[in-house]
C-alpha cells in the first residue's frame, strides 16, 4: 500500500512541477498498477481532468487494445490517490464499481465523502481508507496554494482555488 | 418545424413512435409550453419552515415590559433565535425550552431571573420558527406562530414565484433545449434503426450557451455504452475546452475554427438548417498570456463555463453535477427528471450545498 501511494505522491510532485494541483493517482490490479496519471486540468483547459478520471480513461484504453471488457476489470481495481477523491470523482468510481479506494489527505473543499457522502447514493459502494501519508499530501497542496492558479482570472485567482 | 401541428401528439404511442416522431413531438410539446420555467430551490425554501418550542409567558404589569426585555436580552439571549421578536402584545418570549434544566418554566425564571419573580403569568410553551423566514411565503406562515424580522429578498422572491424568465427569453431557453432534443434524435439516428420512447428516456444530450451573445458553444451527445465517463455533461465541459484550445477526448469530425470546435460539423450543418435563427460557436479565446501581453490586466475572454448556460434532456448524475460545478456553470436546465442518479432535484440538490465553492442555478419545466 505504501509503495503504491509513494508513486501516487511522485505523480502529484510533477503536478506540482507543472504548475497543475498537485494530486496523483495509480490504479492497481491484483497487487500491479495498471494506470498512473495527475491532475491535468490547466493543461487541457478542462476542469475534470482529475488524477482519478485520467487513470479510468488509461484503464479504458488498454481494455480496448486487449479486447477485455472493462466492465467487469473496474471490479478489480484498487485506486491509490493523495487527496480523497471529489464528489465528481466518487460517483464516477460508484459507477464503475471499484473494488477499494485509499487516500492520503480528506479533501474539505469538494470530498466526495468530507463533503457530500455520495456512497449513500449508491447500492454497493467501495471501500473506502483514508490517511495514508496524508501529511506529504498535504504538503504539497499547502506549497501549490502559496502560489496562485495561473489560469484562473486574476480576480478570482486568490479567493477560489482548483483542487 | 417548431410549426407542426399540435394534434400530431395525441396519436402518438411512445412504444411505435419513429425516432423523428418522438423527437419533433417533445420538441413541439415544449415550444407549446404555457407555463414558466420552475428554479430548483434548496429544501430551506421549498419545504415548510422548521420550528422549534419555546416558552412564552404574559406580563401582569404592562409597565415592567420594558425591564423584563432587558433583563432577559441580557440573561437569556435569543442567540440562533434572534430573527424571533421578544415581545408579541403583553405576551413575552422567555427562552427556547431545550434550555430549560429545571422541571418547570416557572422554576426556572425564578431562579435564573430573581428580579423577575411574580413578573410573569399565564405561562406557556409554543412552536416558533427555528429559522429566520426567507420568503414572503414564509413570513406569513412564521407569523401566525410568532413575530418575527424579515428582510425581503427582491431576487429570491421572483426566483421561487412562476413567472421568473419574461415570455421572449423563455422562447429562448426552449429553443436550446429543442436543439439538445434534435442532437440526441441526430445521434441515435446514426446508431440505431428504430428509437423508442424508453431508449430517449436512456439516452442524454446537452448544449452548452453563452447567454451574454445567445450562441452555442457546444452540443454534445452520450457516449457512455463505450466509455462509462462519457455522460454528456462530461463531453460538453470537454467540447467548451476544446474552444477555447484545450480539450482531453478527440472527436471523429471537428472544426478547425475554435470558435466552433465545440459542435460536430455535420452535426452542426444539420443544426443550422433545423434551427436558421439561432447563432452557432463561442466568442474568440484568449489566453491570460495572451492578455497580458495585449496590456489587459484581467482576463476577459470566456474561462470555463464561466457565465454558460447549460440544457440537458436529463437532470444530470452526481459525478455531472458535480463536473458542472468544477466548470463553473451559470445555470443549469434539464427536461426529464432522474429518479435514479440525479443531483439536482431527485436524490440531492447539489447547487444548494453551502460549503462548495460554487453554486449554479438549476430550471426545469419544460414540459
Ligand atoms: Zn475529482
Ligand atoms: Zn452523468
Amino acid at each position: 500500500m505504501v509503495e503504491f501511494m509513494n508513486q501516487a505522491l511522485e505523480l502529484a510532485k510533477e503536478a506540482l512541477t507543472a504548475k497543475e494541483v498537485p494530486v496523483g493517482c495509480v490504479f492497481t490490479v491484483d497487487g500491479t498498477i495498471v494506470a498512473k496519471s495527475r491532475n491535468c486540468v490547466n493543461l487541457t483547459r478542462n476542469p475534470t481532468r482529475h488524477a482519478e478520471l485520467n487513470c479510468i480513461d488509461q484503464v479504458i484504453e488498454h481494455c480496448k487494445t486487449n479486447n477485455i471488457d472493462h466492465l467487469s476489470y473496474f471490479k478489480k481495481v484498487c485506486v491509490y490517490v493523495t487527496v480523497e477523491p471529489c464528489i465528481m470523482c466518487a460517483a464516477a468510481l460508484n459507477n464503475l464499481n471499484v473494488l477499494e479506494v485509499v487516500y492520503g489527505c480528506a479533501n474539505d473543499r469538494f470530498g466526495g465523502k468530507t463533503v457530500l457522502d455520495v456512497s449513500n447514493f449508491y447500492e454497493n459502494s467501495y471501500i473506502l481508507t483514508g490517511n495514508l501519508m496524508a501529511d506529504e499530501a498535504m504538503s504539497l497542496l499547502k506549497q501549490f496554494y502559496k502560489g496562485t492558479n495561473p489560469n484562473a482570472p486574476e480576480s478570482k485567482a486568490k479567493k477560489k482555488k482548483e483542487m | 418545424m417548431f410549426e407542426e401541428p399540435a394534434t400530431k401528439k395525441a396519436k402518438l404511442d411512445p412504444t411505435t413512435m419513429t425516432e423523428k416522431d418522438i423527437i419533433s413531438d417533445y420538441i413541439n410539446k415544449i415550444k407549446n409550453s404555457k407555463s414558466n420555467l420552475q428554479a430548483v430551490l434548496s429544501d430551506e425554501l421549498s419545504h415548510t419552515i422548521e420550528t422549534t418550542k419555546v416558552y412564552i409567558a404574559s406580563i401582569k404589569d404592562k409597565r415592567n415590559i420594558s425591564k423584563a426585555i432587558q433583563v432577559l436580552n441580557e440573561k437569556l439571549p435569543l442567540n440562533e433565535l434572534s430573527h424571533l421578536k421578544r415581545v408579541r402584545k403583553n405576551t413575552i418570549l422567555l427562552c427556547q425550552s431545550s434550555t430549560v434544566n429545571t422541571s418547570t418554566i416557572e422554576e426556572y425564571i425564578d431562579s435564573k431571573l430573581p428580579e423577575l419573580k411574580d413578573v410573569f403569568e399565564l405561562f406557556s410553551e409554543i412552536d416558533v420558527p427555528s429559522q429566520a423566514p426567507k420568503l414572503k411565503r414564509q413570513y406569513t406562515e412564521a407569523m401566525k406562530m410568532w413575530s418575527c424580522n424579515f428582510h425581503p429578498d427582491i431576487y429570491l422572491e421572483k426566483l421561487s414565484g412562476d413567472h421568473f424568465f419574461p415570455e421572449d427569453e423563455l422562447n429562448l431557453h426552449r429553443t436550446f433545449m429543442a436543439i439538445a432534443f434534435e442532437a440526441a434524435g441526430w445521434y441515435l439516428k446514426s446508431t440505431v434503426k428504430e428509437i423508442t420512447g424508453d431508449l430517449l428516456q436512456a439516452v442524454n444530450s446537452s448544449v452548452v450557451v453563452d447567454p451574454s451573445i445567445n450562441s452555442v458553444v457546444a452540443v454534445s451527445f452520450d457516449n457512455r455504452l463505450r466509455h462509462p465517463v462519457q455522460h454528456t455533461a462530461m463531453m460538453a465541459i470537454d467540447d467548451v475546452a476544446r474552444t477555447q484550445d484545450g480539450g482531453a477526448w478527440t472527436r471523429k469530425t471537428t472544426c478547425n475554427d475554435s470558435e466552433l470546435s465545440g459542435i460536430d460539423m455535420d452535426l452542426l450543418e444539420h443544426l443550422r438548417i433545423k434551427f436558421p435563427d439561432t447563432k452557432f460557436g463561442a466568442k474568440k479565446f484568449t489566453s491570460k498570456e495572451e492578455n497580458i501581453e495585449n496590456g489587459e490586466k484581467e482576463n476577459t475572454g470566456p474561462y470555463l463555463c464561466t457565465n454558460y448556460y447549460i440544457y440537458l434532456l436529463k437532470e444530470p448524475c452526481f459525478m455531472c453535477s458535480m463536473a458542472l460545478i468544477h466548470a463553473r456553470v451559470k445555470r443549469v436546465f434539464f427536461c426529464f427528471e432522474n429518479s435514479e442518479f440525479g443531483a439536482l432535484k431527485s436524490k440531492a440538490k447539489l447547487h444548494t450545498v453551502q460549503s462548495l465553492n460554487h453554486h449554479y442555478e438549476v430550471f426545469t419545466g419544460f414540459l
